[in-house]
């Protein structure tokens, strides 16, 4: 009897941390967080802060890497193979984790259309951005307080019946 | 003067962060005002703060109207480069409360996303909705007109964007922005015409002088062949440079604007 009405008890509490748990799972810590995937990301890619990786703008030093933005655009005008592909217009982003040594890993992709509605590009397009950008070697290592830090950076990709138009931000 | 009309221009940026709840009370809206009482307890978090999205879902709850939570939680989504959850979020803030917000969009879709046709859309629409200045950007670094014009020169159409330009330009009592002879001065470049973008530059460098402004003036006057001037001005747009004046954003880069490299090697 005693564990009948411990059972009975218990029952409400048990679903009542359920339903909470499942109204934390909304967010992630921070917007955009990047969890860790063992099927895609490196297990060498060491964070100095894993509980914060701050925003590249956070520093107040915006976007930074060697040679500026226009080493980037240059990199992709040489490597990226154009095709004209019609309708395949839209924006590409590409986000990931650039650690304490200037390291990246952790590589998100998300798409749209013309009107911000999700799309799919070919792999012919977003395989060779993100092959791109991952072996982009030039971004600086960002400090807070002194101390050097790790932080999310993007790249957006406007593509324009299959050709890359610009590069953003 | 000047520095107090560029204080108020940046105002927007400060001015947008807290709403006046005792507004929707004054106009009876007392759900409004119940929703704005609990946004503000976001004011001590982070944008990116978990809690911050949680705390504006609750001032949601209480009044799904509330055009300002979904406009505040689409933030770090535009500052993270989530187009897609940011459209749906600022397009519920516009469809709630266009004059507020409307212009606030067109300007992140160009400044984010480099929509430009987007931007321009929804800079005219404002523009044919309401009677009063359609106002600044964001971070007050332009006239939404002069966003507009910049929009145009982006989709090649240059004559109309100097013609907006200048429309904007010499409206009656408006103060020409921080770098809005520099957009123009480049438009009339780019339309070979170098007198009116010599004199565009001159007028930008009375308001404010950066890097971008002196090489632009190096470049005009290398077409012009004068060796001299061209010179001057390359060594003005380093040394520029150098001192970090120059077309700086902390998220995205300004139109136009022109890296160490391009300067060094012109």
């Amino acid at each position: 009897m005693c564990k009948v009405l411990t059972l009975i008890i218990l029952i409400p509490l048990i679903s009542f941390s359920q339903e909470k748990d499942m109204a934390k799972s909304l967010y992630s810590n921070m917007v955009g967080d990047i969890e860790f995937n063992k099927e895609t990301d490196k297990e060498d890619f060491e964070l100095c802060y894993e509980k914060h990786i701050f925003q590249y703008f956070n520093n107040s030093g915006g976007f930074e890497y060697e040679g500026e933005k226009l080493a980037i655009e240059k990199e992709f005008a040489e490597k990226y193979k154009s095709e004209n592909i019609k309708n395949e217009t839209g924006l590409i982003r590409i986000r990931f984790v650039v650690n304490c040594k200037g390291k990246t890993d952790r590589f998100r992709l998300i798409s749209m259309d013309e009107n911000y509605n999700e799309k799919v590009f070919p792999r012919s397009i977003t395989d060779q951005l993100m092959n791109i950008t991952q072996n982009l070697k030039g971004w600086k290592v960002k400090k807070h307080k002194k101390k050097e830090i790790d932080y999310n950076q993007y790249l957006i990709f406007k593509i324009e019946n299959g050709q890359l138009k610009e590069i953003l931000p | 003067m000047k520095t107090l009309t560029y204080f108020f221009l940046l105002c927007p940026i400060y001015l947008f962060s807290q709403p006046n709840c005792n507004a929707f009370l004054y106009k009876g809206d007392t759900l409004q005002y119940k929703a704005c009482i609990e946004a503000e307890k976001t004011e001590k978090l982070y944008q990116f703060q978990r809690e911050f999205q949680e705390t504006l879902d609750n001032a949601i709850k209480i009044c799904p109207n509330f055009a300002y939570a979904y406009r505040e939680k689409s933030t770090a989504y535009l500052k993270s480069g989530d187009f897609l959850t940011w459209k749906k979020l600022i397009d519920k803030a516009v469809d709630l409360d266009f004059g507020s917000n409307l212009g606030y969009r067109a300007w992140c879709r160009y400044q984010f996303f480099r929509d430009y046709k987007g931007a321009i859309k929804d800079i005219e629409k404002l523009d044919s909705l309401v009677s009063y200045n359609i106002g600044y950007s964001i971070n007050g670094d332009y006239h939404l007109n002069i966003a507009k014009g910049i929009c145009y020169s982006a989709l090649n159409q240059k004559r109309k964007a100097i013609k907006i330009f200048n429309q904007q330009l010499n409206t009656k009592d408006y103060s020409a922005g921080l770098f809005d002879y520099y957009q123009l001065g480049v438009t009339y470049y780019e339309v070979k015409d170098y007198t009116n973008a010599l004199k565009s530059f001159g007028k930008q460098s009375e308001i404010n002088e950066f890097a971008d402004n002196a090489y632009y003036k190096c470049k005009v006057y290398k077409t012009l062949k004068n060796l001299k001037e061209y010179k001057k001005y390359k060594e003005a747009a380093l040394k520029l440079y150098t001192e970090n004046k120059k077309l700086f954003d902390p998220y995205t880069h300004h139109f136009n604007n022109v890296y160490y490299e391009i300067i060094i090697n012109e």
